[in-house]
């Protein structure tokens, strides 16, 4: 218990008890069932992008072409299941735009891992590179056009409750989804040789190769699952919109790499939780609601939560500022 | 006593990099259960014979018999199945991850298991623990735990894939007298446990505490191997450098004569928690030391005559003059030079030239309005090279290719461009050889005659008797006693230091 205490994950979830108590206090409507599923459904698809930005993060390296992995896989994955005829629901959209995704991260892999480059760079141009061939080969509009099983799916609920405002808020499927998602990360991570290889080449890398670690498969592999989730959340939201998007979550790569940042993850490798990654971005979520619920004028939202941001970022260096204190 | 049994045999071994012959027709064995020092300068081969054993380079010629089998080439996974493990000086240790973890991964890792138990990671760690003999909190992460603990866990990685033979690089340069000998302890357990070890090491003095056999090398030959019984330094010395060294060959002063004001003076120097009331001069031509054990707070008070962690009260004088000393640019005013620790990483810009290192501090005083000329470097930097005696083939190469020696005389340079009256020099020969030490401290008595005052902190009791004219000995942030050359010997020092 004591050493549960001591993490910043418990600091974290502290601050966002703290926070949303601070919002409670101001407008005591912000406590209610239907905020918590509010901020829950606002999450998911950040979240599962969050979990594919943590293991590339945690083996020392950084991506930030996920976002258009996600837009290209999804947005391919509808055009292609559109022309079979498909009239289903998003099962198979969550199953083919999974191996788009897992191509994607591959070939991103394959270039990282053979000529030795870090994981940055590649991605730099290769998120450009994905966006382009979106626009140009598929699509330069948003689709409206989706199979029937699909184009209610934005209001498939588990449970709906009734909001302060009279009317009724639902907790959507896809929290299930996530729910799953971050099960399974959570057992990849601590139960298996390639997830305390992350944190070990992360930490160092050349001890991580002298020990027997397969470096290059592993970072190979870790960009293919982030492939893959980032297909999956873009199938998720672009399903959730109603609408498939050729440029999804442009101009995202960077508050989604902030976000598992907040939630403990260390830029520079080996540091990082599943369940910091969930209250990074629930943190963040609470912070937009709450600017809303406080009746923040839309011209200071911005620079409010940027202002949260610079703080809430700070503060996540704090355990190795403490740390060299302390040495 | 039972006949010894022969582990690993190396027969007349050699290796070439292209033109250069790294090792020559060495032979060398080692029986179970038995400690071997190899000693060696930089580029004597050590590190070749190292890597050979480890299979990480081929032998051109020779051959190595482990046991009953008998083999031309090794390479890293053989070498690891026949017992043999290496522990490099870096450790190789994952900071990020717990004890229990550090210990057991590579478990998993030999035996391809993908899937982590994490039951299996403490038993096994436990059991290593306990074979060792020692009390490590298994499920915290390495980081939080001192560096000599480091080493403990790095051979516990070593022995669960059944070591036979431990191979130790230079294991003890980080490690404080008290962790030393806890680290010697562990050593001579598992020798009963019939574990055979070959260390490497700079300290001399470790030879006679640890070794059963010594092993010199030289130019790539074996030039000495003996029993470490009735071994002493000055043999040992004369065998890896192949000259003598004779350190008390120097003329010392009489300070009363030459000076009557110090050149620095230290009055009621207090930083709490790190030293108080810390009261000492430094004449003029003189090379004090400061030791004590680590935590003594003798790098504290180096830091604050630097201006690194200022003293919150007392005065310091230099030349008679009061000065203030608030901060690094104040210190370097009022010539105030330090040399850190850790050369590398606080002293050099590694991937630059050595001309731009020593011309680094003195920058701004060789440009002609604003714009820098770099004749007058190449210029500044050549006289350096030729003054401190520099090994390196010119100027524009990266400090990061020559030696640890000559890196430290590149950093000393740095400092001397910039015209000190005071230098102090925080453990300046860790993880140099022998000869370069030798040198260094010529240098260091140079410039002492020179006029520059000298302040060398340093835990090598060896080195600071004899170079240093006065000796402050620290204890828990308080001047102990302070000790003037010929005064005690070396045994007597170390009584003091850790009594």
């Amino acid at each position: 218990m004591e050493r549960v205490v001591k993490t910043y994950e418990f600091a974290l979830f502290i601050a966002l008890i703290g926070f949303s108590m601070v919002i409670g206090f101001v407008k005591p409507a912000f406590f209610s069932i239907s905020t918590i599923f509010n901020i829950l459904d606002n999450s998911v698809t950040y979240t599962i992008m969050g979990f594919g930005v943590l293991i590339v993060l945690l083996s020392g390296e950084i991506d930030i072409s996920f976002v258009a992995i996600a837009a290209l896989s999804s947005y391919a994955t509808n055009m292609l299941l559109l022309s079979w005829g498909y009239t289903g629901g998003i099962s198979f959209y969550l199953i083919i735009g999974a191996i788009f995704g897992a191509l994607l991260g591959l070939a991103e892999g394959l270039i990282v891992t053979k000529f030795n480059i870090p994981t940055f760079f590649v991605s730099l141009g290769y998120q450009i590179l994905l966006y382009g061939f979106t626009l140009f080969f598929l699509g330069s509009t948003y689709n409206f056009n989706l199979p029937p099983g699909l184009t209610n799916y934005y209001s498939e609920f588990l449970i709906r409750v009734k909001n302060p405002f009279g009317a009724e808020t639902s907790l959507n499927v896809p929290v299930l989804y996530l729910l799953i998602i971050a099960i399974a990360m959570w057992l990849l991570l601590r139960y298996t040789l390639f997830g305390r290889g992350l944190y070990a080449i992360g930490g160092d890398r050349e001890a991580a190769k002298r020990v027997g670690f397969p470096v290059k498969r592993i970072i190979l592999l870790a960009l293919i699952i982030n492939g893959i989730l980032a297909s999956i959340a873009g199938n998720i939201q672009n399903a959730s919109n109603g609408y498939f998007d050729p440029t999804l979550f442009r101009g995202n790569d960077l508050n989604v790499i902030a976000y598992v940042i907040i939630g403990g993850a260390s830029i520079l490798g080996g540091r990082g939780s599943v369940i910091g990654v969930v209250l990074g971005v629930i943190f963040i979520q609470v912070l937009d609601l709450g600017v809303i619920y406080m009746g923040i004028s839309a011209d200071w939202q911005q620079l409010f939560i940027g202002l949260a941001l610079v703080i809430a970022l700070s503060a996540s260096t704090l355990p190795s500022i403490l740390r060299r204190i302390q040495e | 006593m039972n006949e010894p049994v022969e582990f690993l045999r190396l027969e007349n071994v050699s290796k070439r990099f292209g033109g250069i012959v790294a090792l020559s027709n060495v032979d060398l064995t080692i029986y179970q259960g038995e400690v071997v020092v190899l000693l060696g300068e930089n580029g004597s081969g050590k590190s070749t014979m190292i890597k050979i054993i480890a299979g990480v380079y081929n032998p051109d010629s020779g051959t190595i018999h482990i046991g009953q089998k008998q083999y031309k080439v090794l390479n890293p996974i053989l070498s690891i199945r026949e017992h043999i493990q290496v522990i490099y000086q870096d450790l190789s240790l994952f900071p990020n991850l717990t004890v229990a973890e550090n210990i057991s991964i590579g478990h998993f890792i030999a035996h391809r298991r993908n899937v982590i138990s994490w039951q299996e990671i403490y038993k096994i760690a436990q059991q290593t623990l306990s074979k060792i003999g020692t009390d490590i909190p298994l499920d915290v992460k390495l980081a939080t735990l001192p560096v000599a603990d480091w080493q403990i866990v790095a051979i516990g990685r070593a022995l669960i894939e059944d070591a036979q033979l431990i191979i130790m690089d230079e294991s003890t340069s980080a490690l404080t007298q008290k962790e030393i000998q806890r680290l010697f302890q562990i050593i001579k357990n598992l020798k009963q446990q019939n574990i055979s070890f070959l260390f490497v090491t700079h300290k001399l003095e470790e030879v006679k505490e640890i070794a059963d056999r010594v092993v010199i090398l030289r130019d790539s030959k074996k030039v000495l191997e003996q029993n470490a019984q009735g071994l002493d330094i000055k043999t040992m010395e004369f065998y890896m450098t192949g000259r003598i060294i004779d350190e008390n060959a120097t003329t010392r002063h009489n300070f009363a004569e030459v000076s009557a004001t110090p050149l620095l003076h230290a009055g009621n120097l207090t930083l709490l928690p790190y030293f108080s009331e810390i009261t000492f001069d430094l004449m003029p031509r003189e090379i004090l030391g400061i030791t004590g054990l680590v935590g003594s707070g003798r790098t504290e008070i180096a830091l604050s005559l630097f201006g690194v962690l200022p003293a919150t009260s007392g005065e310091i004088y230099i030349n008679g003059r009061k000065i203030n000393v608030k901060n690094i640019k104040d210190a370097i005013r009022s010539g105030i030079g330090y040399i850190p620790e850790n050369r590398i990483r606080e002293g050099l810009f590694l991937t630059q030239s050595v001309g731009r290192n020593i011309v680094a501090r003195i920058i701004r005083s060789l440009t002609k309005r604003g714009v820098l000329l770099p004749y007058i470097i190449n210029q500044t930097a050549q006289t350096w090279i030729k003054e401190l005696d520099i090994k390196t083939p010119s100027s524009e190469i990266p400090v990061s290719s020559l030696s640890g020696g000559n890196q430290q005389r590149v950093l000393i340079a740095k400092w001397l461009a910039s015209n000190p009256k005071i230098l102090i020099l925080n453990l300046p020969t860790v993880g140099i050889d022998v000869g370069s030490k030798a040198s260094i401290h010529d240098l260091m008595r140079k410039l002492a005659q020179n006029g520059i005052g000298i302040i060398l902190i340093s835990d090598d009791i060896p080195e600071i008797l004899h170079v240093c004219d006065r000796i402050l000995v620290m204890e828990k942030g308080r001047i102990k006693r302070e000790i003037h050359q010929g005064e005690v010997d070396e045994d007597k020092l170390y009584q003091i230091v850790v009594g």
